[in-house]
């Protein structure tokens, strides 16, 4: 069986700062690191890898510095790591990404199963799982809660929906993007981090792939960030509401249903 | 734990090395050099488990790969709730084999990348969330006579609530109490004090010029304050309270170590 | 589908809403979003198309023209009665070619983030997630997206100037539902589900839906936390009925409720626990320790009940009421049940 699973190195999200002409993020003088939803897909494919034996991969498309985040996914037991970087590739979409990380699937090449994150929390937009398995025109499922069979040829899984879930069996290869309920994952151990140090991570290029150049970066993203800015201030004045138990509830009974809450 | 107390040894907080770094191996020396040195100067080395949630290396794990010597008397690591139970299974078992005998249990600080322990892991039925009291339960049962665990106290947080949770942690087994960091007389540690008598007691003393730091891990504001001395404050914390014993946070090993072999008397 | 020229562009009309469907009703969510996209079908002087896939969904057609709907496109067949997104987006292709929208809007909801990001590549369009808002530029009628990102941090405009149609999702409750009008009639447009929609298919084994929605703390529109005034894990069982009773809500929670042990990690929100960017949080009985505010402070509109008036919490929220919550929950629980 090969996995690969999709990761990304993102901002810690609670300082952002804009590049005013390309409006993409300025990664300077940020921490990285890797994308949190993304260590439950890290930590799904290593927990299948050693149940039903073969290989997981990891694979990022980031500036050089991505790699630190590989090499945390090795530090708690993926086999290998690619690195997808080249300034070809700066400033793409989900789709262009998606794009990308598909090109580099077809070349790792025998692919049963790739694993991806629900989102990142940067972007928060979810596309990228969905996108790679159109690219590839596999099967997907998306928000996996649990892997409850997989074979040679299939996989059944529990997919959450916020009114439940179902279960479902789809053949390989497949994508699949995991949400939280789906495990815990380890925390890497010294031992294991100072192994991964070790290790050699090749970085592929838009040639490596066989990319066709229109359809990555800047240049094939269908979608442009024309303009960014912080979110309204939040007005000062606050409102108090005071009175008996029931009046005060009232009130803010009236307060909910003027913004649609009930 | 008395023993510290009457033979004025110092608890010295060192922290292991964040899983971010960027040199590790460097980090590593450092970890070693400070563990060794306080080893070496009679006092007691004290370990934190993820401060604040950032994931860090564990103590267990540092003193296994660097090879680092254990002296049962001189070695004290943090335990907190937010582990795997396996996991925690695994660094009590490696502490009772190395002969790491002082724990000091907290709930602890938790982030999106730490698992927390379960009610059922530790065999709690009566809570919502594993709090330090079922962590403690859950180590003198599987681990009777074994270790001497230790809890936190915060003096910053609404009293009635903390001597209350204080009651909760002691009846769990907790043999010994760390204050969060005092810069001042604070009476209700005074009234801790007059609580526990016999409890060894042991203040916690900041010993950065940085007092936002500390208004920061405490959640309450400390007034900004240019004078403040950590030094001329440790000794200061001696003389308020003779007879509890002082933990370190924030040695300046390179600027201030040297200086506190003469404020302990 | 690229669409470099103006003269393509102009081949693109009407702005579709794809349909939310469960349990073979069409939700809420589908209503905000034709409101919404009533509003840019008149900038564009064209209709606004409901997309509906499903399974015996034909006789649930008439509330969409009250919505605002001209055109409704079904596509109803037993094959679709399960979530089977890869047929679905075969089907969003077929018709997206033969019909040639201008905008696709969709519910940001599991199974539209699920299908339209493939559909989107499927087609070779711009996707944009989570919009707060929709409008349309009056120089050359671009769709303008506009949505949060780095956590709420930022609000970013996103345009899609030469692929056709420009897609975007939209969470539910952050549009408003227009006033329906019963009167207002539409078209109905019957599609068939081809066999070669179904060549990449799932097979869904079962399906279970559950009586209680348990939202977490990301994905909730409204958050109901508590703090230390809440007393204890019974104070929480309260807080839990309002988040019921509410819909669409997550009970969260203060560190020191958590550190009592009062309710699991999970709910906590602050810096040692979840950061949540929601359009209403309800703070119960919270004092507002930094810690705690830095995880709440960007969401939209927060509301505290608390006995003391001048806590950080009371003082930096919208609406500060001062009074015992364990009087007046009770009392907005049955004020929404009566509704």
């Amino acid at each position: 069986m090969k996995i690969v699973v999709c990761i990304k190195q993102v901002p810690a999200t609670n300082d952002a700062k804009i590049d005013p002409e390309t409006k993409r993020i300025i990664r300077k003088g940020i921490k990285a690191i890797l994308n949190p939803f993304d260590t439950y897909a890290v930590e799904e494919g290593v927990q299948l890898r050693d149940k039903f034996g073969g290989e997981v991969i990891v694979l990022s498309m980031g500036p050089p510095k991505a790699e630190a985040s590989l090499r945390e996914a090795i530090s708690v037991g993926i086999d290998r790591a690619i690195l997808l970087s080249d300034r070809a590739f700066g400033g793409s979409d989900t789709w262009a990404t998606s794009y990308t990380l598909a090109k580099a699937i077809k070349k790792i090449g025998d692919v049963d199963l790739v694993i991806c994150g629900k989102q990142a929390i940067d972007g928060d937009t979810a596309q990228v799982g969905p996108g790679i398995a159109a690219h590839l025109d596999w099967l997907q499922a998306t928000y996996v809660m649990a892997v409850e069979e997989i074979s040679s040829s299939s996989i059944r899984v529990k997919r959450m929906h916020e009114d439940g879930y179902d279960i479902c069996e789809m053949s390989l290869p497949a994508v699949i993007t995991v949400v939280k309920d789906i495990n815990t994952p380890r925390v890497p151990s010294l031992k294991g981090r100072l192994a991964s140090n070790k290790c050699e991570i090749p970085v592929w290029k838009p040639d490596d792939i066989g990319a066709d150049i229109s359809k990555i970066g800047l240049d094939g993203s269908p979608t442009r960030v024309v303009k960014t800015q912080p979110p309204p201030p939040r007005h000062t004045n606050t409102k108090k509401i005071e009175g008996s138990s029931i009046e005060c509830a009232q009130s803010l009974l009236r307060e909910l249903r003027l913004r649609s809450v009930i | 734990m008395i023993n510290h107390i009457k033979n004025k040894i110092y608890h010295v907080e060192v922290l292991p090395p964040k899983q971010d770094s960027e040199k590790l191996e460097k980090d590593l020396e450092i970890f070693s050099n400070k563990y060794l040195r306080v080893m070496n100067s009679g006092y007691c080395v004290c370990i934190t488990d993820n401060t604040m949630g950032l994931l860090s290396f564990q103590g267990t794990e540092m003193i296994e790969e660097l090879d680092l010597p254990v002296i049962p008397n001189q070695v004290m690591i943090h335990l907190n709730t937010f582990h795997t139970k396996d996991n925690l299974d695994n660094i009590l078992d490696i502490c009772k084999l190395k002969g790491i005998r002082y724990l000091l249990i907290i709930t602890g600080d938790g982030s999106e990348r730490l698992p927390k322990l379960r009610p059922s892991d530790v065999g709690a039925t009566d809570v919502e969330s594993v709090t330090s009291v079922e962590l403690l339960k859950y180590i003198n049962r599987k681990y009777p006579d074994t270790f001497v665990l230790g809890v936190a106290f915060n003096p910053y947080e609404p009293e009635e609530h903390e001597l209350k949770k204080m009651e909760r942690k002691i009846k769990a087994g907790a043999t010994f109490i760390i204050t969060q960091p005092l810069i001042e007389r604070n009476e209700v540690v005074d009234r801790l004090l007059e609580k526990y008598p016999k409890i060894p007691i042991f203040v916690e003393a900041w010993m950065s010029k940085k007092l936002y730091l500390l208004s920061e891990a405490v959640g309450y504001e400390i007034p900004e304050n240019s004078e403040f001395d950590p030094i001329s404050t440790l000794k200061m914390l001696h003389k308020l309270y003779p007879g509890c014993g002082v933990y370190l946070s924030l040695l300046g090993f390179k600027t201030q170590y040297h200086l506190i072999k003469d404020t302990w008397v | 589908m690229i669409a470099f020229t103006d003269a393509e562009r102009k081949e693109y009309h009407n702005i579709w809403v794809v349909a939310e469907i469960l349990a073979g009703e069409i939700q809420p969510v589908t209503h905000e979003l034709t409101g919404a996209a009533r509003i840019l079908a008149d900038l564009r002087k064209s209709e606004v198309w409901v997309v509906v896939m499903g399974s015996g969904i034909e006789g649930k057609l008439e509330s969409l023209f009250a919505y605002g709907a001209d055109v409704a496109i079904v596509v109803d067949n037993p094959g679709l009665s399960g979530f089977v997104d890869e047929t679905e987006a075969q089907i969003m292709k077929r018709l997206i070619v033969k019909y040639k929208p201008e905008v696709v809007i969709c519910g940001a909801t599991t199974r539209g983030r699920a299908l339209i990001p493939r559909v989107s590549v499927m087609t070779h369009c711009g996707l944009t997630a989570d919009c707060t808002g929709l409008s349309i530029d009056p120089e050359n009628g671009d769709l303008l997206q506009t949505r949060p990102a780095f956590g709420g941090n930022i609000m970013a405009t996103i345009r899609c100037s030469n692929h056709r149609p420009q897609m975007a999702t939209v969470r539910p409750r952050v549009m408003k539902s227009p006033e329906p009008d019963p009167g207002r009639a539409g078209r109905i447009i019957k599609e068939e589900m081809l066999t070669s929609d179904t060549e990449k298919i799932k097979q869904i084994i079962d399906v279970f839906h559950s009586t209680e929605t348990a939202y977490n703390l990301a994905d909730a529109q409204i958050i109901i936390s508590g703090g230390r005034g809440m007393k204890g894990p019974e104070g929480f069982n309260l807080l839990k009925q309002f988040a019921q009773r509410v819909g669409g809500a997550a009970v969260g929670a203060s560190r020191a409720a958590v550190d009592s042990g009062w309710i699991p990690y999970a709910h906590q929100v602050g810096q040692t626990g979840q950061t949540v960017q929601t359009k209403v949080y309800i703070a119960c009985g919270i004092s507002g320790q930094i810690q705690h505010l830095v995880g709440m402070q960007s969401c939209d509109f927060i509301i505290a009940i608390d006995k003391n008036p001048d806590t950080p919490m009371m003082q930096i929220a919208d609406i500060a009421v001062v009074g015992d919550l364990f009087e007046i929950i009770p009392e907005i629980i049955k004020g929404i049940t009566n509704l």
